[in-house]
């Protein structure tokens, strides 16, 4: 846990790189933000003073591209953030915060699940790259589904009655079999009925 | 010259004004005289923004900094290049260049129309100069590109100012794909307006049949084409400037500039089902108005900065502007078609589900899909954070997901598609086309699979992909050794004889296998690799067969930017190949650091190195390499969609076709139409035979 406040506190520290200061949804009051800033910054001088590794387990490695580097200054995964523009153009403190949280967590046998939640109640719902599937976000997964196949429906309906049409039409087309005859009859006669369904 | 432009651009916004009053009293009065002078006011718009243009630039290339907008996006030292594309870097500059281009477009249209279908024509002008006229006003009183400098003294009188020297252009637009990209990606968005125009100009004229397709035809695939080029430079600017071994990151201006590429494309599809049957006249008009809509929906994001991304160089309260102009242009579409719906009432008729026809319904089907679910993925955000109050994120893996199942059924279509004959495919015909295809994607898939392609739809996407080639490899075959066989001339020169005869329909096959290679490309991304090490001199790392070797680090200087550059040779198989060179260069002005990276591209994989610059943890430089495999083939398939559709473009040949017998006539003329499928003529020479 303090590691992943660490990153936040992090934040207030004067840093080189391009992002700007951020102001998290989470944080109500700043009492507590400062209170954890203060804490922190004397466990992140510890952290500095280690080199920090590319990251090492391969899950926080996925895990790194599942939640967004929220430095506030690119767009990009943790595992992605490069921040073109800056002084280094690789993961940028926030990021390896990020990275460094995961990894910890993942070597504490945490579930991604587990990860994600934390990760979640730490810096808001937007952390996450995709949008959850559950509740209201929900929609954002289904309807590229359901749009399409309402629409293929559609497109079959259409398609149904444009058959009917061409057979219904009769100039110029090969001979006509009683049985088809009956058949489009039978169609015709059902007709109404679908016209006064709409 | 600054009074002089805004000038410019007051006229330009007045001849506006009276094309689209003069126009619709020409049209209710029918007093041809007044449709005239309302079409040459339309023509003095273009050269009105021209001369605003022109003193834009003029301050841009005489360091005037007085100029708010030259202060902020140049500097004395800045290439004559990049001064020259500093025009379309910010807000005020876009807009105007928006203006500009549309002004070109309406000239144009307005020119070489002046003697032809008078009775559509001055429809054609109204509706263009509307749209001037919105773009015009934001020019004029929302974001002025004229703007002085000054500042009030002590007495709090404002007096005019002058810097000595500007801020310069923003370094990640300092590269040469940057002055290509944009103007390209406006040409395409700015390029719809005129089918657009057309569309709501046929409706309100209630102009008969199929002419106004016929018509726009070329420029909407003009639009189409410099709109894809745009999409693919902008995509190849994002991969070799920003240094992150991608090209495509679905953010939302990627996307926005996407959409009307989608519905264009449908459109472009569409269409045909119009011309040759008659069918769809109401999906193709609504089709052509979502377009245009859509280009004003992209414009408006990029330019808004509604939702967040990296290219919303400025945010302002520009949106509102956009969004009443995007309800005003839907509203002034649906009168229209409501008024007139009548006039579009089509004979749809379909004789079989496995035709041309229903395949154009399924293509078309397919692409909307692919449109509403980037659409709908980029305005999930804005829609979550009004319905639950907290914004979430949308990013890639989501457009991901979603969109790689629809294209790659999309690439199917591709290949099923244009084999299908119009009206009925028989079962037999069927067997026939796609058989060799299908099996040759099929052993493509039992090939592919053990050298590597181990990803689900990386294989499915080579599969779909030689299938496509070979249906469209058949296509040509097919036509070419009629030909071949009829004049007795060797199969290459049929080949061009073929492709000359209906350029339209051997230019799209091209098109088609253009995006074919694209999709090649991106199905290599599952396969990408990197590595970040911390590098000192005589160190190395090793990715995939490359051996990267730190050999020195030294600095240039120049006048715009200081550079720290690595050399570093790469060993392939334990062999010295090549030396690269990647840069971080900071620019003076700005003082704004950007990587320079070194790419060694092959059909099969690039090496991509970046130097991201010194870790912050420990002082080292760092050496960041990816192996990205297959890349080159998304820019070869760029230039041959590109060819593909010059090729559509150009006119059809028919040559000597009057002197030869009757019967041999009535083959050629059908090879060279595109209506039946190659397959059903062949049968017929067969049969004749």
């Amino acid at each position: 846990m303090t590691n992943r406040t660490g990153t936040r506190g992090n934040e207030l520290l004067p840093q080189n790189s391009l992002c700007p200061a951020r102001h998290f949804s989470v944080s109500s009051s700043w009492l507590w933000f400062w209170f954890r800033a203060l804490a922190l910054a004397t466990i992140l001088t510890t952290c500095a003073l280690s080199p920090a590794p590319a990251q090492e387990t391969p899950r926080g490695k996925a895990l790194s591209k599942r939640v967004l580097c929220m430095c506030g200054g690119c767009e990009d995964s943790a595992g992605l953030c490069n921040h073109p523009g800056g002084t280094f153009s690789g993961p940028c403190e926030t990021a390896r915060g990020m990275q460094k949280d995961l990894d910890t967590q993942v070597t504490r046998g945490e579930s991604d699940d587990q990860i994600l939640q934390a990760m979640v109640e730490q810096y808001g719902p937007t952390v996450l790259v995709e949008p959850p599937k559950k509740g209201f976000d929900l929609l954002a997964w289904i309807m590229p589904i359901v749009v399409p196949l309402i629409a293929l429906v559609l497109v079959w309906e259409v398609v149904r009655r444009w058959r009917q049409k061409a057979a219904l039409a009769p100039a110029g087309g090969p001979p006509v079999s009683a049985e088809f005859l009956a058949r489009a009859q039978r169609e015709a006669n059902r007709e109404p009925e679908r016209e006064n369904d709409e | 010259m600054d009074i002089l432009g805004s000038f410019a651009l007051l006229l330009a916004l007045l001849a506006a004004v009276y094309a689209v009053l003069a126009g619709i009293s020409g049209i209710l009065t029918r007093r041809t005289l007044l449709s005239k002078s309302a079409r040459n006011a339309g023509m003095a718009v273009f050269v009105l923004v021209t001369i605003a243009v022109g003193c834009l630039e003029y301050f841009f290339f005489t360091n005037d900094f007085s100029i708010v907008y030259v202060v902020e996006h140049s500097n004395r030292a800045l290439p004559g290049f990049y001064k020259f594309a500093a025009l379309w870097a910010g807000q005020e500059g876009s807009l105007l260049f928006w203006s500009w281009l549309l002004s070109i477009y309406a000239f144009l249209v307005l020119f070489l129309n002046r003697k032809r279908h008078p009775e559509l024509m001055p429809y054609v002008g109204v509706v263009l100069a509307g749209v001037q006229t919105f773009f015009l006003t934001l020019n004029n009183f929302v974001a002025t590109p004229f703007r002085v400098l000054a500042g009030p003294d002590g007495a709090g009188v404002m007096h005019l100012a002058k810097m000595s020297e500007g801020h310069g252009l923003t370094p990640l637009l300092q590269y040469p794909e940057m002055v290509i990209h944009p103007p390209m990606l406006y040409l395409g968005y700015t390029g719809f307006s005129v089918p657009f125009a057309f569309a709501l100009a046929a409706l309100l004229g209630r102009y008969p049949g199929e002419k106004w397709i016929h018509i726009t035809r070329r420029w909407t695939m003009v639009a189409w084409c410099f709109q894809s080029i745009g999409i693919l430079l902008g995509m190849h600017w994002a991969y070799a400037m920003l240094g992150w071994g991608g090209y495509w990151a679905w953010d939302p201006v990627e996307n926005a500039s996407l959409l009307p590429w989608i519905t264009g494309t449908a459109f472009l599809h569409s269409v045909m089902m119009q011309e040759k049957r008659g069918m769809m006249k109401i999906w193709n008009v609504w089709l052509v108005f979502t377009t245009f809509l859509l280009c004003i929906l992209g414009t408006m994001l990029t330019r808004s900065g509604v939702v967040s991304s990296v290219h919303a160089f400025a945010q302002s309260s520009i949106g509102s502007w956009f969004v009443g102009f995007l309800i005003i242009t839907f509203l002034v579409c649906f009168a229209a078609y409501w008024k007139n719906r009548d006039y579009l009432r089509s004979d749809n008729q379909l004789d079989s589900l496995v035709s041309r026809e229903s395949s154009f319904l399924f293509n078309n089907l397919i692409l909307l899909a692919a449109c509403f679910a980037v659409l709908w993925g980029t305005l999930f955000p804005v829609l979550s954070e009004w319905v639950q109050g907290s914004k979430i994120s949308v990013g890639a893996p989501f457009f991901n997901k979603v969109n790689v199942p629809i294209a790659l059924f999309l690439l199917l279509l591709t290949g099923v598609g244009p084999l299908l004959a119009w009206r009925k495919t028989s079962f037999d015909a069927l067997k026939r086309n796609f058989a060799w295809p299908f099996g040759g994607g099929l052993l493509a898939g039992v090939i592919g699979y053990p050298i590597g392609f181990r990803d689900i739809y990386s294989l499915l996407c080579l599969i779909l992909g030689v299938f496509v080639t070979l249906t469209i490899a058949s296509e040509f075959g097919r036509g070419a050794r009629v030909i071949s066989a009829r004049d007795g001339t060797n199969i290459f020169t049929a080949l061009g004889e073929l492709t000359m005869r209906n350029t339209r329909r051997y230019g799209g096959y091209v098109v088609h296998f253009g995006m074919v290679l694209i999709f090649i490309g991106i199905a290599g991304t599952p396969f990408n690799k990197d590595l970040q090490k911390e590098m000192g001199v005589g160190e190395s790392l090793r990715i995939g067969q490359y051996t990267i070797l730190c050999q020195t680090f030294d600095h240039i200087e120049t006048n715009n930017y200081t550079s720290n550059r690595a050399t570093l040779e790469v060993f392939k198989n334990g062999k010295s190949d090549m030396m690269l060179f990647p840069e971080r260069r900071t620019f003076r002005t700005s003082q704004v650091t950007e990587t320079m990276v070194a790419i060694q591209s092959s059909p099969l994989r690039d090496l991509y190195v970046v130097y991201a610059g010194e870790s912050p943890d420990s002082g080292k430089p760092v050496i960041h390499a990816y192996l990205l495999p297959l890349i080159k083939w998304i820019w070869f398939g760029g230039i041959v969609v590109v060819l593909g559709t010059g090729l559509a473009l150009l006119p059809n040949r028919r040559t000597a076709l009057v002197l030869r017998p009757a019967t041999e006539r009535s083959w050629a003329d059908a090879i060279a139409e595109a209506t039946p499928a190659i397959g059903a003529v062949t049968r017929r020479v067969e049969g004749h035979d």
